[in-house]
C-alpha cells in the first residue's frame, strides 16, 4: 500500500459515545468489558459491535447488517462460567462479559445441487445419502441453545429425517444462516443446511403458481408467435 | 445539515397524545420548491462537476467525487510477487447480483471464482423487506411494468434496459423458485402480489417480510454447493487490471482483511457487483445499508475508463430509525406508512400527506427538523415521530400480523411501537444511477460488466418499490451468459496502464494526489485493517 488511505469521515460517531435518549442526560453510566481480549470501556446502550469500533478492537470484520439479519456477527460470550454464544449486533455490553468474535463456519461437507433432483418421489433417499448423520440426532439440544433466533432446530431435524420437509423448513422461516447451530452440533448434521435443503426442495418440487405460469405461457406464445411470423415473411 | 435546533426530547413526549385530534396535512402548493430547498441533490453544496474521466463535465455528489477523482491504493510495487489465479469469468461481489451473474456463468459451463469484501451474502440483498416486482396478475402487462419504472424514475431512465428487465419478470421468479426460493401463496396458490407507490397494478411478490434474507440465502447455498464455483470471502477489490494499453478489463487485485496480502485475478470477463454507496454516510446522513456499501465498484469503473450516469441522484428513504441508537439509519418499511401511520412533528402536527413520492416525503422531514419543528435527542440528532400508537388504536393488532420484524428489532431495546411514536429521520438508501451498461450488462469498457446496484440506467432518478430485487437477478443472469459466451484466449500481460492514465490525468487537472480511493469500510469499522 502507497498512498495514504482516505481520510474523509462523515459519519458521526458522536451518538455512539453520548448518553441514550432515555436516561435524560444523567451521567452516562461506563461499562467495563473486554472483546477479542480487549478491554473496552463502553457505554450502557451499545451493542457489542459499537462497543468493539468504540474501544479500537482491530480487525472486526465479521459484521455487515447490524439488524441481525445477516448472520455474520457469531460471537462467544463468557459470564463467568457460563458460556453461550449469540450475534454480536443484537447483544447488548454488560460488565464483566468476555465476547469473542468467532470465525466463520468452515465450508459444509454435505454437497448437492438442485438441479440434479428429477423424481420428487426419491426425495427422502436422496436426503439420506447426502445428510446420513440427519438420523442420528442425540437431542442434545446445542443447536437450540445456540440459536439467537430462537428456532427449535432439534424439533425441525427430527421432522426433516423423517421427510416432512415442508413444516421443517418452515421452521427455519427466520434462519439467519448464521451456522451456529452447525458449529454446536456434535454429530456434525449441519442443521442450517438440512433447514435450506428442506426448504428449497419444498419450493422446487411444489411452488407451481397458476397466475405465474399462465404469465410465462402467454410470454412463450408471443414469442413463437414472432417467430412463426417473421418466419412466414422469409416464405 | 443543521441538527441543533428542535424541541428537547421530554418536551415534545409530553405534547405527544396518541388519541390527540389532528387534522389534514397541509396542502403542498409546489413540491418542486420544497424539493429544491430541502432534498439533498437538489442543495447546490451538496454537487459538483467531475474535472477527469469519461464523465468529466457532469455533475456528480460531491463527497463521490472527491472518491471518483482520487489516486489508487496500490501501485505496481504492491503487486510485485503476489500470486495470479487463471480464471473464465471473475465475479466481484457476494450479493444477489453477484450470486445469480456466478450461477449463470456455471450453468453454462465456465469456471467462476467469486470474490467478496465480507462474508458471502453480507449484503443489501439479504436486508431486503418489501419485495419483488414482477408483472403476473390478468389486470397487469409487461407493458405496464415498464411505464411504472420509467415514470417513476422521472422519464429518463433507459427504455431498453427496463423493457429487458420487466420481460425477463417472470423468468426470473420461475429462476428463483427453482433454486429453491420460496414465495407467498393465495388460498387458490398464486403467488400472492402486493401494490405499492408508483404502481398501477398489484405487483410485489414477496416472502413475507424476509424477501432479501430467503432470496440471499437461497442464492447463497446454491452458490456454496456448485461445483464450478470458487469463493473467496474477506477480500476487497482494491483495483482492477487492465491490458497493455489500458483500454481493456482482464483481471483485477484483492487484499485480504485477514492477512492483508494482494492477490491478482487474470480473466477475459469481470463482473461487478459491489453494490451500492450508503455507508459513504453522503452529505452527512446514516444509513439502511450493510456495511460493505461503500461504492468500491463505482471508483474502480471509473478509473479503469468507464463511463457512469446520475451520479447526483440518490434515494433517501423517509423513514430512518433515530432511536435506538444502535439502530440508527435502519429501515422501518414503507409498509407502515401505507398502512394509514402519520407523522407528526414535534408540536404534533401532521406536515405533509405521507404517501407521497419519498423524495418529497424525505425533503418535508427535513423542512420540519431545520425550522426546529423536531424532536431533539441528547445527542443532538433530530426526527419526527411516526405514530404507530395511533395506528394501532385505530387497527388493533395491524403491527404485530403485519410487521412481526418491526416488533422483534426493538424488543431488546425497550421500545414497544405500539405504544411509543417511533423517532424518524430520512436516511441513505439507494444509488439510482451507476455505471452505464447494455441489456448483457456490458460496460463501455471492453472486458467489464457491471450489475446490480453499481450499474445505472433503469431507475432514472427514483427506483420505485421492488424493482432493484428484480434488476439484480435479471442483469446478473444476462451478465453471466454474455460473459460467458466471451471465448477469447484471455489476457496475455495484465498491467495497471490505467491507474497510471488516471493519475497523469488528475496531475492535469491539478487535483491534489492526497486522497485514496476505494473506501472498503468506513473508518469507524477498519481499524488495524486500513492505515488511514
Ligand atoms: C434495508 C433495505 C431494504 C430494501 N428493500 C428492498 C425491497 O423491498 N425491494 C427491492 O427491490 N429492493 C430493496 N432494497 C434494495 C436492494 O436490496 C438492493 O438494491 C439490492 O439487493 C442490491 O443488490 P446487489 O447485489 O447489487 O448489491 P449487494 O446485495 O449490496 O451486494 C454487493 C456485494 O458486493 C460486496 N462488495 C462491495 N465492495 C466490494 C469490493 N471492493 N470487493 C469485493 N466485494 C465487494 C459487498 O460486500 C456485497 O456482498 C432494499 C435495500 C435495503 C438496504
Ligand atoms: S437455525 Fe442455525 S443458522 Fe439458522 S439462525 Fe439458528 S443457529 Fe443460525
Ligand atoms: S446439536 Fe445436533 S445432535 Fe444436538 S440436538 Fe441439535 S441436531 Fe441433534
Ligand atoms: S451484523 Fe448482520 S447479523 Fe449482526
Amino acid at each position: 500500500m502507497r498512498a495514504a488511505y482516505c481520510t474523509l469521515n462523515f459519519f458521526d460517531f458522536s451518538h455512539l459515545t453520548k448518553t441514550p435518549m432515555t436516561t435524560d442526560g444523567d451521567n452516562p453510566q461506563t461499562i467495563n468489558l473486554t472483546i477479542n481480549g480487549v478491554a473496552v470501556a463502553a457505554s450502557a446502550a451499545m451493542t457489542l459491535v459499537e462497543a468493539a469500533w468504540h474501544g479500537g478492537v482491530p480487525r472486526v470484520t465479521a459484521v455487515s447488517c447490524l439488524e441481525s439479519v445477516c448472520g455474520s456477527c457469531r460471537v462467544l460470550l463468557r459470564r463467568g462460567k457460563e458460556v453461550t454464544v449469540n450475534l454480536a449486533c443484537q447483544t447488548f455490553v454488560e460488565d464483566g462479559l468476555e465476547a469473542v468474535f468467532l470465525p466463520p463456519q468452515p465450508p459444509p461437507l454435505h454437497h448437492y445441487e438442485i438441479s440434479d433432483f428429477t423424481d420428487g418421489w426419491n426425495i427422502q433417499a436422496r436426503f439420506h445419502e447426502i445428510f446420513p448423520e440427519a438420523s442420528h440426532c442425540r437431542n442434545c439440544h446445542g443447536c437450540v441453545l445456540s440459536c439467537p433466533k430462537g428456532i427449535d432446530v432439534e424439533g425441525a431435524i427430527a421432522l426433516a429425517a423423517a421427510g416432512h420437509f415442508r413444516d421443517a423448513g418452515e421452521a427455519f422461516l427466520e434462519c439467519v444462516m448464521c451456522e451456529l447451530c452447525d458449529s454446536a452440533c456434535p454429530e456434525l448434521i449441519a442443521p442450517a443446511h438440512v433447514g435450506l435443503f428442506c426448504r428449497r426442495v419444498t419450493a422446487h418440487f411444489h411452488l407451481r403458481p397458476p397466475n405465474l405460469i399462465y404469465r410465462l405461457e402467454e410470454q412463450r406464445k408471443e414469442k413463437m408467435g414472432l417467430t412463426g411470423a417473421s418466419h412466414d415473411e422469409h416464405e | 445539515m443543521n441538527m441543533n435546533n428542535g424541541i428537547p426530547l421530554a418536551q415534545a413526549s409530553a405534547l405527544y397524545r396518541p388519541d390527540a385530534d389532528i387534522g389534514s396535512p397541509p396542502v403542498l402548493a409546489d413540491p418542486q420548491a420544497l424539493l429544491n430547498a430541502f432534498h439533498p441533490d437538489y442543495l447546490g453544496s451538496s454537487v459538483t462537476k467531475l474535472a477527469v474521466g469519461a464523465n468529466a463535465g457532469d455533475s456528480c455528489q460531491r463527497e463521490l467525487a472527491g472518491l471518483l477523482q482520487a489516486e489508487a491504493i496500490i501501485d505496481e510495487a504492491d503487486l510485485a510477487g503476489a500470486p495470479v489465479t487463471d480464471i473464465d469469468v471473475l465475479v466481484i461481489g457476494g450479493g444477489g447480483a453477484g450470486c445469480a451473474a456466478a450461477l449463470a456463468a456455471a450453468e453454462r459451463g465456465a469456471r467462476v471464482l467469486l470474490v467478496t469484501k465480507l462474508r458471502l451474502g453480507d449484503s443489501n440483498t439479504v436486508m431486503a423487506e418489501g419485495g419483488i416486482q414482477v408483472a403476473i396478475e390478468p389486470d397487469d402487462s409487461i407493458q405496464r411494468h415498464i411505464e411504472d419504472t420509467l415514470r417513476g424514475g422521472h422519464d429518463i431512465g433507459n427504455p431498453e434496459l427496463v423493457a429487458a428487465m420487466a420481460e425477463d419478470g417472470p423468468d426470473v421468479i420461475r429462476w428463483l423458485i427453482r433454486a429453491g426460493m420460496q414465495f407467498e401463496q393465495t388460498a387458490s396458490g398464486d403467488l400472492h402480489t402486493r401494490r405499492a407507490g408508483g404502481m398501477n397494478a398489484a405487483r410485489i411478490v414477496h416472502c413475507r417480510d424476509y424477501t432479501g434474507l430467503e432470496m440471499m440465502r437461497v442464492l447463497r447455498e446454491s452458490v456454496i454447493q456448485h461445483r464450478a464455483i470458487e469463493v473467496w470471502e474477506q477480500s476487497p477489490a482494491v483495483e482492477l487490471l487492465s491490458n497493455e494499453d489500458g483500454r481493456k478489463c482482464v483481471g483485477a487485485v484483492f487484499k485480504s482483511l485477514i492477512d492483508g496480502r494482494f492477490r491478482m485475478v487474470r480473466t477475459h470477463s469481470v463482473i461487478l457487483a459491489t453494490g451500492g454507496v450508503g455507508r459513504l454516510h453522503l452529505n452527512g446522513f446514516p444509513t439502511s445499508n450493510h456495511l460493505g456499501a461503500t461504492g468500491d465498484g463505482l471508483v474502480l469503473a471509473y478509473r479503469i475508463g468507464a463511463c457512469l450516469r446520475d451520479l447526483d441522484s440518490f434515494q433517501y428513504h423517509p423513514t430512518g430509525l433515530v432511536y435506538p441508537p444502535h439502530l440508527s439509519g435502519k429501515l422501518v418499511t414503507e409498509g407502515v406508512r401505507a398502512a394509514g401511520a402519520w407523522m407528526l412533528n414535534a408540536a404534533g402536527q401532521r406536515f405533509v400527506d405521507e404517501l407521497l413520492p419519498r423524495d418529497i416525503v424525505s425533503a418535508a422531514i427535513l423542512r420540519e427538523c431545520q425550522e426546529g419543528r423536531g424532536v431533539r435527542v441528547d445527542d443532538g440528532r433530530v426526527g419526527v415521530w411516526l405514530d404507530t400508537p395511533r395506528l394501532e388504536r385505530s387497527q388493533p393488532g395491524l403491527l404485530e400480523r403485519q410487521f412481526p420484524k418491526l416488533l422483534a428489532r426493538f424488543r431488546v431495546s425497550g421500545v414497544d411501537p405500539r405504544h411509543d411514536p417511533l423517532l424518524i429521520h430520512p436516511t441513505l438508501h439507494y444509488q439510482n444511477g451507476g455505471v452505464v451498461i447494455d441489456v448483457n450488462g456490458a460496460t463501455t469498457v471492453p472486458g467489464l460488466y457491471a450489475v446490480g446496484e453499481v450499474a445505472g440506467g433503469i431507475h432514472g432518478r427514483n427506483r420505485i418499490m421492488g424493482n432493484a430485487l428484480l434488476e439484480i437477478i435479471s442483469f446478473g443472469r444476462r451478465a453471466g451468459v454474455a460473459a460467458t459466451a466471451q471465448r477469447d484466449r484471455g489476457p496475455k500481460k495484465v498491467t495497471l496502464e490505467h491507474v497510471n492514465r488516471a493519475r497523469r490525468d488528475l496531475t492535469l487537472a491539478g487535483i491534489p494526489l492526497t486522497q485514496a480511493a476505494p473506501q472498503i469500510l468506513p473508518d469507524y469499522a477498519a481499524k488495524g485493517i486500513w492505515n488511514r
